[in-house]
């Protein structure tokens, strides 16, 4: 019992009562867990009785002071209850059905609490950590994601990491607590300590029953200071996803969280079906299209040019004898074109001859198979070619580490939306982002420590920019951000708050830790020209480092026209020597 | 002033003192009846700095506030007293009421208890002079 320190102002009142409202909250399930095991008793012996009451009482009472009526009134029913139990005296057959009226009221509580843990969460009271910044018109909505952990420090640490990935975060210190919130509202994924104060297994013992309780458990990935294998072994067996030791990097905890979370459904593979008989191909198509592809139908061979460059498909699955023109021939007049080079082209017939099937593989075909098919073979056999086909396309546009557009598909996405924009009088702002000192990093902490800081920006900015903005790495640590209908004074504050954020971030080489920043800078169209834009935001950017860099700058119409870098240069595909030197440049200086 | 929270719910007592403490009071703590008692005795000590004022629960294990007040009455000890209950005040100051004030336990405390305490030590002015 320490006696408190406060002195005068209101405010201090304030933190601290919403601090005690919290922890009443916070050991709530813990006495309604010890009410339910006394008021069970109660059904053999009422020697409990007392304590019970006790505890309904100090409920009442407390829940009372900081203004949690409801959890006062129900607590207020189980004193009534016992009192009533005790002036009747009843007997022993009562005594079973008030345990239950007792348990169950405890239950109540306990829901009541977690309830509003969650609802002072969502008003941004108490400890929950909502994403900042969220000025940004369709700013990506954050997943929530509730953190047990008996750690506080820890805990906060980890949750303000993930606030800047763009997650809102509930913390709970006790297991029972997040064990009502989550039958309450289950959220995006669970990340669970395994060591608490009540059991060196208590972690993953609730997650387990959780899994045993609930219809559709959220996703749940374990944290934990132990390395043993009997804890891993548990966590798998508890239904864990995923296993952290102690410190963990945030950037590793964020990729699976992303997976873990992510419900977003991939858009359904297009597959095109080409068969002069109708009812065949409405077959097949009916097939895939149950299984959730979108299909398109030509019986028509001639007209295949026309649809192949409006309906796009990741898969063309035709006939192989067809009249006019077979299945061979159509695909060798697909495979004519640069644009369709790449498609895949499955045939589907009752062929059986092996050296005919070889002669129609030999024109480019995907693969072959034979009528009649099973559906799911035929389902299987389309889905996993599509998929490839996919992975392909996206290895072409986009860089390795980080998943984000590479500098060649960037710079043809900046050319058309700028062509856009000016036919269409729109905004377009384009930022250059480049990690600061980030030679030193790489020196000082090795390259995977580079890398890590390079995914964590990736991350960072996928997640807390809009779809609409294309987020790509322009080269070695520098970023380019392209974002339509944004001026660059709201570019700006966009960027500097994810500027704030990612300094916040920390990593971790071995066992040290450390934080870095990034420098911007910005140009807006149309108030500086679209064959200008690069530059002046790769000036404004150097001047952002020049000035000390950990700063976003913007630049303006004329900025680079003296002397400056001739418009363009940085665009061609011939650019990046010379980027690369000045870079080097800005890295010692 | 100097005040003895007193009350077996630990939070409870936080919440209580934080209040006093905000309108300016030095508050000291105590779980129960008995560490009140000590507390109360050792302030009365040669040298000791005395209490002003005691709030205290009304509903706790073994001893309860009320038992608490009645046995310092019993002492001579004519300490102000406040009670803190979480049930309707009226019955505890019909069956006791030489208690300086007996507040119901809610969300108004922060302005209830000042003003109780206000009354109580002006009631006290008034008979004393």
């Amino acid at each position: 019992m320490t006696p408190l320190t406060t002195d005068g102002p209101k405010s201090s009142l304030r933190a601290k009562v919403r601090q005690l409202r919290q922890s009443f909250l916070d050991r709530l399930p813990q006495m309604a867990a010890s009410g339910r095991t006394l008021s069970a008793s109660l059904a053999v012996s009422s020697d409990a009785l007392d304590e019970v009451h006790r505890i309904f009482h100090t409920i009442k009472g407390t829940g009372a002071s900081f203004g949690f009526e409801e959890i006062s009134f129900q607590a207020g029913i189980g004193q009534a209850v016992i009192t009533a139990f005790r002036d009747g005296g009843g007997p022993l057959s009562d005594a079973g059905r008030i345990a239950d009226e007792l348990i169950a009221l405890f239950d109540r509580i306990e829901l009541l609490a977690a309830e509003t843990i969650l609802a002072n969460a969502e008003s941004g009271d108490a400890q929950t950590l909502a994403a900042v910044g969220g000025s940004h018109p369709g700013m990506s909505h954050g997943k929530r994601i509730f953190l047990c952990d008996d750690d506080d420090l820890a805990g906060q640490q980890i949750a303000a990491q993930l606030v800047c990935f763009g997650y809102e975060v509930v913390s709970f210190a006790d297991t029972g607590a997040l064990r009502a919130a989550v039958i309450v509202k289950t959220p995006d994924a669970v990340i669970m300590d395994i060591m608490f104060p009540n059991g060196m297994n208590a972690g993953t013992e609730i997650i387990e029953s959780m899994r045993r309780e609930l219809p559709s458990p959220p996703p749940v990935v374990f944290l934990s200071a132990r390395k043993d294998f009997e804890a891993r072994l548990r966590a798998v067996k508890a239904g864990g996803q995923a296993y952290f030791t102690k410190p963990v990097k945030a950037t590793e905890l964020v990729e699976t969280l992303d997976v873990l979370t992510d419900r977003e459904k991939p858009e359904p593979y297009r597959v095109l079906v080409v068969d002069d008989e109708p009812e065949v191909a409405q077959y097949h198509g009916l097939i895939l299209s149950e299984a959730g592809m979108t299909v398109r139908l030509l019986h028509e061979p001639s007209s295949i040019l026309s649809v192949l460059a409006e309906f796009r498909p990741d898969l063309v699955l035709m006939d192989m004898y067809m009249p006019v023109c077979s299945g061979r021939d159509l695909a060798q007049i697909i495979r004519q074109i640069p644009d369709f080079l790449s498609l895949p082209i499955v045939f589907l017939s009752n062929e059986t001859n092996k050296v005919m099937q070889v002669s129609a593989l030999k024109v480019g075909a995907e693969g072959f198979l034979t009528k009649p098919i099973q559906p799911d073979d035929l389902i299987s056999a389309v889905a996993v070619r599509a998929e490839r086909m996919r992975t392909l396309r996206s290895l072409m546009v986009r860089d390795g580490l980080t998943g984000l557009f590479n500098h060649t598909f960037l710079s043809q996405y900046l050319s058309a939306t700028l062509a856009t924009a000016a036919r269409e009088s729109r905004k377009v702002s384009l930022a250059m982002l480049d990690i600061d000192h980030f030679k030193e990093i790489n020196d000082s902490f090795g390259h995977p420590a580079g890398d890590q800081v390079l995914v964590a920006l990736s991350r960072l900015l996928q997640q807390r920019l809009r779809h609409s903005d294309l987020v790509g790495r322009y080269g070695g640590e520098e970023f380019a951000v392209i974002m339509q209908d944004t001026g660059p004074a709201e570019a700006r504050t966009i960027i500097d708050g994810l500027r704030e954020d990612f300094g916040r971030l920390s990593f971790q080489a071995g066992e040290q830790g450390f934080s870095c920043t990034f420098s911007a800078g910005i140009a807006g169209f149309p108030a500086v020209p679209s064959d200008h834009l690069m530059e002046t935001a790769d000036q404004a950017l150097y001047r952002a480092k020049r000035s000390g860099r950990n700063r976003v700058c913007e630049g303006y119409a004329g900025d680079g026209d003296p002397g400056g870098v001739p418009s363009g240069e940085r665009m061609a595909p011939a650019a990046p020597s010379v980027a690369v030197g000045r870079r080097e440049d800005i890295g010692h200086g | 002033m100097k005040i003895l929270v007193v009350d077996d719910d630990s939070l409870a007592g936080e919440m209580t003192s934080a209040v006093l403490e905000d309108a300016g009071h030095t508050v000291v703590l105590a779980g129960d009846a008995v560490e009140a008692a000590d507390r109360l005795d050792e302030g009365r000590q040669k040298g000791g700095d005395p209490f002003d004022l005691v709030v205290s629960d009304m509903h706790m294990p073994l001893v309860s506030g009320v038992d608490l007040f009645r046995n310092l009455r019993d002492q001579g000890d004519g300490i102000p007293f406040i009670l803190l209950t979480g049930d309707d005040p009226g019955p505890v100051l019909a069956a006791e009421p030489r208690l300086d004030g007996c507040l119901a336990k809610d969300f108004t405390l922060e302005t209830s208890l000042i003003d109780a305490i206000a009354a109580a030590m002006a009631g006290r002015g008034a008979a004393r002079q």
